[in-house]
């Protein structure tokens, strides 16, 4: 039994070293030359505008419930018109880039694994590096440099369409004026509130970047390795998300 | 092309183990310039894994691989690339990039590896293309090939930085006869027009018969056996059973 642990601790503490080192040599390639810019161009495609859908359609009906929900709240204490301040802050600050980077992590996330899975499990990859061709500045930058663009890009949409969405529920169910809403919403966000959403957007991006790689990278064994490789990333991508959060929301409170 | 080295090939004592299962045992080799060695041996025994040793896709845990006269054990990652220029390698199953039609597949080292420009490398893709009996196929992509298809255009994208050494692994695995042994004239005719060291590995005796200058035998991690695949049906043991079941005989 003692044993079992110490083995399954010290593969996770192995598979943690991998990943950070993965993440370095990721580094390393982001900041030098030679860049792929086409390849880059078409991750950012795949990755960033065929998320826009999903990431609209998701912060459009949270900001929605997001509106029913405190209006309901703070109808119990008489002040259901601070509606604006509440959503817009919520959104920007918090839940425009965790569901963002949990929704379109995924599904981003799970794509990469499974596209490099099936290339490590055919060989591919190996073939990449006999032709002299580095797989991480082939492979792993390009889908990086969509991430980390096209992450708080979405965000961004993200924000906006939640408070949209919000501006639909005050003027439809609550009665209030576009106006008043959007002057509430703006009165008390700051710049500060708006980068903090936008910074934490760009660690999630690197996270699941680097998770959905490592797990790509590593996956063995044919179509059954890739699938679970590919479960990890979603179960990983979640997690760490859920995770790194609570520990930027401290960094940037604290800033 | 460079200068040649007098042993365009050598192997010393390489071991590798993965986990608790040692595959390589002391596995030594030479291979002279423009000559073809074919690797035999049963499935699992470790020939893809000490063809891997030769270009540095796998180190070994001990022992020292020498190719066109770099020490591939020490050479950091640059010099692996450069070494990987001059030795091709030609993967089971062809290993084609799937996001990639066959021309760009092609076009991949000549793109990684030169200056040419787009009119040049397309026009060179062409004549490689033609070479393996493939022209006009460029627009394909690789899902719409047939297995030995996708071995000549592995062969063709392998050819494409004029190699000095070509491993092949399993050349014929996965195809019928017929197709098997027109991909076995096509890496004969490669070897006889480039002059490139070969070394292949594979189970299947056609192969060695056709193609071997010499054979080397693997079995429980070395070569038990190297040397005219004719007096390779005279040994007694495991060696020669292998080869007379493949109807050679000495």
């Amino acid at each position: 039994m003692l044993g079992r642990l110490y083995d399954l601790t010290w593969r996770r503490v192995r598979h943690l070293g991998a990943v950070v080192l993965l993440g370095e040599a990721v580094t390393v390639r982001l900041f030098t030359p030679p860049w792929s810019v086409r390849d880059m161009v078409r991750q950012l495609d795949a990755m960033g505008v065929k998320s826009t859908n999903l990431a609209s359609v998701i912060a459009l009906f949270t900001g929605m419930v997001l509106s029913l929900q405190t209006a309901y709240t703070l109808a119990a204490f008489g002040a259901k018109l601070y509606i604006g301040e509440v959503v817009g802050l919520s959104l920007v600050r918090e839940l425009g880039p965790v569901l963002t980077a949990l929704m379109v992590g995924g599904r981003v996330g799970a794509g990469i694994t499974a596209e490099l899975g099936s290339m490590t499990v055919s060989e591919q990859v190996e073939a990449m590096r006999s032709l002299g061709a580095d797989p991480l500045r082939k492979l792993v930058v390009p889908r990086m440099v969509a991430l980390l663009i096209g992450l708080p890009l979405l965000v961004v949409l993200a924000d906006v369409m939640g408070i949209f969405g919000g501006l639909l529920i005050s003027t439809w169910e609550l009665g209030l004026t576009p106006s008043f809403y959007f002057g509430h919403t703006l009165r008390l966000m700051t710049y500060g509130d708006f980068f903090s959403g936008l910074g934490k957007s760009v660690f999630f991006a690197f996270a699941i970047g680097l998770i959905a790689s490592y797990n790509g990278l590593c996956a063995r064994g044919g179509a059954d390795g890739v699938g679970k490789a590919t479960t990890d990333t979603v179960v990983g991508v979640a997690i760490t998300v859920l995770v790194l959060d609570f520990f930027l929301t401290k960094l940037f409170l604290a800033l | 092309m460079s200068e040649r080295s007098p042993r365009t090939l050598s192997v010393r004592q390489i071991r590798k183990a993965f986990g608790s299962h040692q595959v390589l045992d002391g596995v030594s080799l030479d291979v002279a310039p423009g000559e073809t060695v074919v690797v035999l041996g049963g499935s699992g025994e470790g020939k893809s894994v000490f063809l891997k040793h030769i270009n540095g896709l796998l180190q070994p845990d001990s022992g020292e691989v020498e190719v066109l006269g770099c020490p591939v054990s020490h050479l950091d990652e640059d010099a692996l690339v450069e070494l990987r220029r001059r030795v091709s390698y030609i993967f089971q199953q062809g290993a084609l990039f799937d996001s990639l039609t066959v021309g760009e597949n092609v076009a991949f080292p000549l793109q990684e590896h030169t200056r040419l420009d787009d009119a040049e490398v397309a026009a060179r893709v062409a004549a490689l293309l033609g070479r393996v009996g493939l022209g006009g196929t460029e627009r394909l992509s690789p899902a719409e090939l047939s297995g030995g298809m996708r071995k000549r255009v592995a062969l063709a994208r392998g050819l494409a930085l004029d190699p000095e050494v070509i491993l092949y692994d399993e050349p014929t695995a996965g195809l019928d006869p017929l197709t098997g042994l027109a991909i076995v004239a096509l890496v004969k005719e490669v070897t006889r027009s480039t002059g490139a060291t070969s070394l292949v590995v594979t189970h299947d005796l056609a192969v060695a018969r056709e193609l071997a200058d010499r054979v080397a035998f693997l079995a429980r991690g070395t070569f038990a056996f190297t040397g005219a695949l004719a007096e390779a049906a005279r040994q007694e043991g495991a060696v020669g059973a292998f080869v007379r079941a493949g109807g050679v005989h000495g």
